[in-house]
């Protein structure tokens, strides 16, 4: 079979198409599920909401959302307190993350095998398949000259306190450091899926249908499973089309948020479908320095304070927290600012002065993935007061270590905001109290809610990811973890999903 | 990005809770809020907004972003709303008429919420940022999203813009590393 990537929004596809392997999500989790799949001579076709955007097409402007992120880059929860970052591109949240590498540690294995039943997947069985991901990736650590003021800071603070940190791996080769990694990359240097496992797709013959959102599975006798899909426009803003797909497998690799959606809109799946879903909010800081430090130029995101951050928690699994620096575009740190008019455009004057992190907090999957309005997840997600304690130890934590790197002033931007000038000042986060819609959270990292557990009382899918009450229909993208694998996902999806593959394939 | 696309809370029961809620003890009926909204220019060729709505935003957009200042650039020259416009009519139906429920909540924010005679684009430019800032900080979890929600799709359209980046020293070039 000869493989193709076919836009629908400009060319007609078949009303009918039968194959054996439908993936839906062309991103970490499909595109290698499609390679591998299309490797072993299956016929396999890969629905894509989004476009391909590679090269010129990539403007570094904010206005890149619109086309490379769901819902025009808007997704949140329901009551607008975190903003739900979901890739929507050929390639998928490997074309719009900030390219860290980080995968399962050995902690959190143990952790699924001993609360989450998971016996088999111990370090050993899954150590082949990362050492495939990793070489997909082309894992490399950054070079000194590659990490930017802006990380250089915290990593001088963190050791200026002694405090544990590390530079983070990353999948970029022949970065030229534009620094606008979270609207995709004009000069192609991540090496992620679109440039990876989706071209070794295409020449091992899978096809790639993009602009094709699918609307519903219908499981019909088990065999041979139909799924509706519509056809996009060109942006991707409107239905203009519909055709079927019939397959005797179909693989959910559409995100945490997408894969739940589509099995409770298909009618799929037992009570745990959409539940335990992690969001992992990430609350960023900022901190104004009186030297220059272009927060805006080189990788955004290379060094982690890894000192809080607790990898083998008896309860949790991945638990504390960690602080990573990160760059934005202007607008994006405009939109964090705590002040407006006048106010706000002298702050702005100060931008290249301008420092920044994310604290990054793992939770314990306190969302929800439901219906909600055609087309939307229903995203509900309640942040309790634990959670809510680690954040404010993270930002003393931020703010101690910008102190100590010689910040002037670190700004927690709540609509209160918290200015912390000096230690004196670290006492004013205690009445830091995360109302909603105060606080500008952001999730890059959806997981769990349709997590992989031995039995269906425990969970929505069995440990080879096929969905409970299913024949045929898995889930090999983050949906499957049962709490958070990692403070960066990418590694983990593209890891579990060459070892649920392989073990499909087995079948 | 659009903050804005989330923006699927304003339900027309909930908006209708807040609003009558926000009008008790304020004696002014539906035409005489009308009155006090008085006449919009006509900006024409909008895709969906009204005129008055377009006002409405121009007004916020004006107070966020005045002119002068750290940097001379402000939201007086750049149609910011006409951005929000195009935007708004590529979402679906419900989502548009949510925002749009929003953006009378906002007009009408000084009288249901402050029991003021004036709507918020009649109110002088520090004004309106002053009773804005309040939105964002309100006991309302409806008021807080609009604030959120408008602040953050007008500020990241506004400094999108490369013509303001040398005023804040914001380049796109690399830095070089081969």
């Amino acid at each position: 079979m000869k493989g193709a990537i076919v836009d629908l929004s400009r060319e007609a596809a078949p009303r009918e198409t039968t194959v054996d392997y439908l993936v839906i999500g062309s991103g970490c989790g499909g595109a290698t599920a499609a390679r591998e799949l299309a490797r072993a001579g299956k016929e396999v076709l890969v629905l894509e909401e989004g476009g391909d955007f590679t090269g010129g097409a990539l403007t570094m402007r904010d206005g890149m959302y619109d086309q490379l992120y769901m819902e025009r880059g808007g997704r949140a929860t329901v009551d607008l307190s975190i903003t739900v970052l979901q890739g929507r591109a050929l390639g998928g949240g490997g074309v719009i993350n900030a390219s860290d590498v980080v995968p399962i540690g050995p902690g959190v294995l143990r952790h699924w095998q001993t609360q989450y039943g998971l016996s088999e997947l111990t370090p050993e069985a899954l150590a082949p398949y990362e050492k495939l991901a990793l070489e997909d990736l082309s894992a490399n650590t950054p070079r000194d000259d590659q990490i930017n003021t802006n990380n250089a800071l915290l990593r001088d603070g963190a050791r200026a306190l002694n405090l544990r940190g590390e530079v983070m791996l990353h999948n970029r080769r022949g970065c030229v450091g534009f620094g606008k990694c979270l609207v995709g990359c004009p000069v192609d240097a991540k090496r992620n899926p679109r440039f990876v496992a989706v071209p070794d797709a295409v020449a091992a013959g899978a096809r790639f249908f993009l602009r094709a959102r699918a609307m519903r599975i219908d499981r019909g006798n088990d065999e041979l499973k139909t799924v509706e899909v519509r056809t996009l426009d060109e942006k991707g803003y409107h239905e203009q089309g519909e055709l079927r797909v019939r397959a005797r497998t179909v693989i959910l690799a559409a995100n945490a948020v997408a894969s739940a959606e589509l099995l409770l809109r298909s009618g799929l799946g037992n009570a745990h479908v959409g539940r335990n879903l992690s969001l992992q909010p990430q609350l960023p800081i900022v901190a104004f320095f009186d030297r220059e430090v272009q927060l805006f130029r080189g990788i955004p995101q290379s060094y982690a304070v890894t000192e809080f951050e607790q990898l083998d928690h008896p309860e949790h699994g991945l638990w504390g927290f960690r602080i990573e620096g990160i760059g934005g575009t202007a607008g994006i740190m405009a939109s964090l600012l705590p002040k407006l008019g006048h106010e706000g455009k002298a702050l702005m004057k100060t931008l290249p002065r301008m420092a920044a992190s994310l604290l990054l907090v793992p939770d314990a999957g306190n969302g929800r993935v439901s219906l909600g309005r055609p087309g939307r997840p229903r995203i509900e997600y309640a942040m309790p007061e634990e959670q809510k304690q680690r954040y404010r130890d993270a930002i003393r934590a931020a703010a101690r270590i910008y102190l100590a790197a010689g910040a002037r002033e670190v700004i927690v931007p709540l609509a209160r905001p918290i200015s912390i000038r000096s230690a004196a000042d670290l006492a004013l986060v205690d009445g830091a109290s995360f109302e909603p819609a105060t606080a500008p959270f952001l999730s890059a990292h959806q997981q769990g809610s349709v997590r992989m557990a031995p039995s269906p009382a425990r969970g929505a899918a069995d440990p080879g990811g096929q969905v409970y009450g299913t024949r045929g229909i898995y889930v090999l993208d983050s949906s499957g973890f049962p709490t958070s694998a990692s403070s960066h996902t990418m590694t983990p999806i593209l890891t579990m999903s060459r070892y649920l593959t392989a073990r499909i394939l087995a079948r | 990005m659009s903050a804005l696309a989330g923006f699927s809370v304003l339900s027309r029961r909930r908006a209708l809770k807040v609003a009558l809620g926000a009008l008790g003890g304020v004696v002014v009926g539906v035409s005489g809020l009308a009155s006090l909204r008085g006449c919009a220019k006509d900006v024409g060729a909008l895709r969906c907004l009204s005129d008055h709505e377009h006002r409405t935003l121009t007004a916020l957009a004006i107070a966020l972003f005045p002119e002068g200042g750290a940097f001379a650039g402000g939201a007086a020259g750049v149609d910011l709303a006409r951005t929000f416009d195009a935007f708004l009519a590529d979402e679906d139906a419900d989502r548009r008429s949510d925002l749009k429920r929003a953006l009378l909540l906002l007009e009408y924010g000084p009288v249901l919420f402050e029991r003021r005679l004036v709507t918020f684009s009649n109110l002088a430019p520090e004004g309106r940022l002053a009773h804005f800032e309040r939105w964002a900080v309100s006991e309302r979890l409806v008021r807080r999203q609009v604030a959120l929600a408008f602040r953050k799709f007008l500020t990241i359209v506004f400094y999108d813009r490369p013509e303001i980046w040398p005023d804040i020293g914001y380049v796109i070039a690399p830095t070089g590393a081969p």
